[in-house]
């Protein structure tokens, strides 16, 4: 640990199990090997070290939807993909989070009308957190939603429900 | 060879089911609405003789036609009432290609399989049967090759009708 290394005397934390939680977990949402199409080959670059999503504790990509906190449904959904998409999210461990990625996944994209097969938005099938824009989207843009997400777990509460506004 | 050598060969060997041939040309200044026409030239035959007019290609020297580098099938549109069927024909030996065209009427849209002749028609007859309707009398593997098995309908004609839900996920 170097410079750190006995320069404070053992010490208590007072924090909130709440604050504590969700730091947890938004610290290491591990997300699914799983692509779909082009979004797949931004999300293979955000993963590789140039812009490195592991910064953000998202890096390991797990081959097991078991072990796996994070689908980001990367490329466009058809009807044959959205039940094993389906299969997919039912088989990972809540808490689990769902980012829908470029236009495909948000809303059918530019098979939008005449695209017979595409499932017009992954929503249809699995509930999403976060909705990124683009087609693709930039790295850049990827790393943004997956902040947006950690911003929600962040503001999440295990132990009561959040209050609702009349 | 050129088209003219292909077809003139074609039917000097006399291949059977074989119609005639188009080639592309000009519009005609003099005929009033004539567009002429674009694309490769391509021979027409009879849908029923298909399977055996591949195998004349391939066979004869001069030709040999060994590989089908295509196959689709085209719906001109809803008021027409015959689909086109294409097939596209490399020959390795002498470099030369040949396009394949065949009308099958959309009221019975039933041909043989080329499948038999060429193992690479049997993705594409998959294709056009599931994407066209089109029925390939003798086909080893019949079953849809890219939507569902439960589909309802055949998407690339002109006149389908999309559908309200799948499966509960709503298409619209």
């Amino acid at each position: 640990m170097g410079i750190l290394e006995k320069q404070f005397d053992e010490n208590l934390l007072t924090t909130k199990v709440d604050w504590l939680l969700n730091w947890c977990r938004l610290s290491s949402i591990w997300p699914m090997t799983f692509g779909l199409a082009c979004c797949a080959i931004e999300m293979m670059a955000v993963g590789c070290a140039h812009h490195d999503i592991d910064r953000f504790g998202a890096g390991a990509f797990r081959a097991s939807p078991r072990q796996a906190d994070l689908m980001i449904v990367a490329g466009t959904v058809n009807f044959k993909m959205a039940e094993r998409i389906k299969r997919l999210y039912d088989q990972m461990p809540s808490p689990k989070y769902v980012i829908a990625m470029g236009a495909c996944a948000t809303g059918g994209g530019p098979y939008y009308k005449f695209g017979y097969t595409v499932v017009k938005g992954v929503d249809r099938v699995v509930p999403v957190d976060v909705y990124i824009a683009g087609c693709p989207p930039r790295p850049e843009a990827l790393l943004e939603g997956l902040m947006k997400l950690q911003a929600k777990i962040q503001a999440s509460s295990v132990i009561r429900r959040p209050a609702r506004t009349a | 060879m050129d088209f003219k050598g292909i077809h003139d060969r074609l039917r000097a060997i006399q291949a059977p089911g074989l119609l005639g041939a188009d080639e592309p040309r000009e519009a005609d200044p003099e005929v009033e609405g004539d567009k002429g026409r674009a694309g490769d030239p391509f021979v027409l035959v009879d849908p029923q003789a298909m399977p055996s007019f591949l195998e004349c290609c391939r066979a004869d020297s001069v030709l040999s036609f060994e590989m089908v580098i295509d196959q689709t099938a085209t719906d001109p549109g809803t008021d027409e009432d015959h689909f086109w069927v294409n097939i596209q024909l490399l020959s390795l030996a002498h470099k030369h290609r040949l396009a394949v065209k065949a009308i099958l009427p959309k009221s019975d849209p039933v041909m043989p399989t080329s499948a038999l002749v060429h193992k690479t028609c049997r993705w594409h007859e998959r294709e056009c049967a599931e994407m066209f309707g089109i029925t390939f009398e003798g086909h080893p593997d019949p079953r849809n090759i890219l939507l569902p098995d439960d589909w309802d309908g055949n998407p690339l004609r002109k006149d389908y009708e999309y559908p309200e839900e799948y499966h509960g996920i709503s298409c619209k």
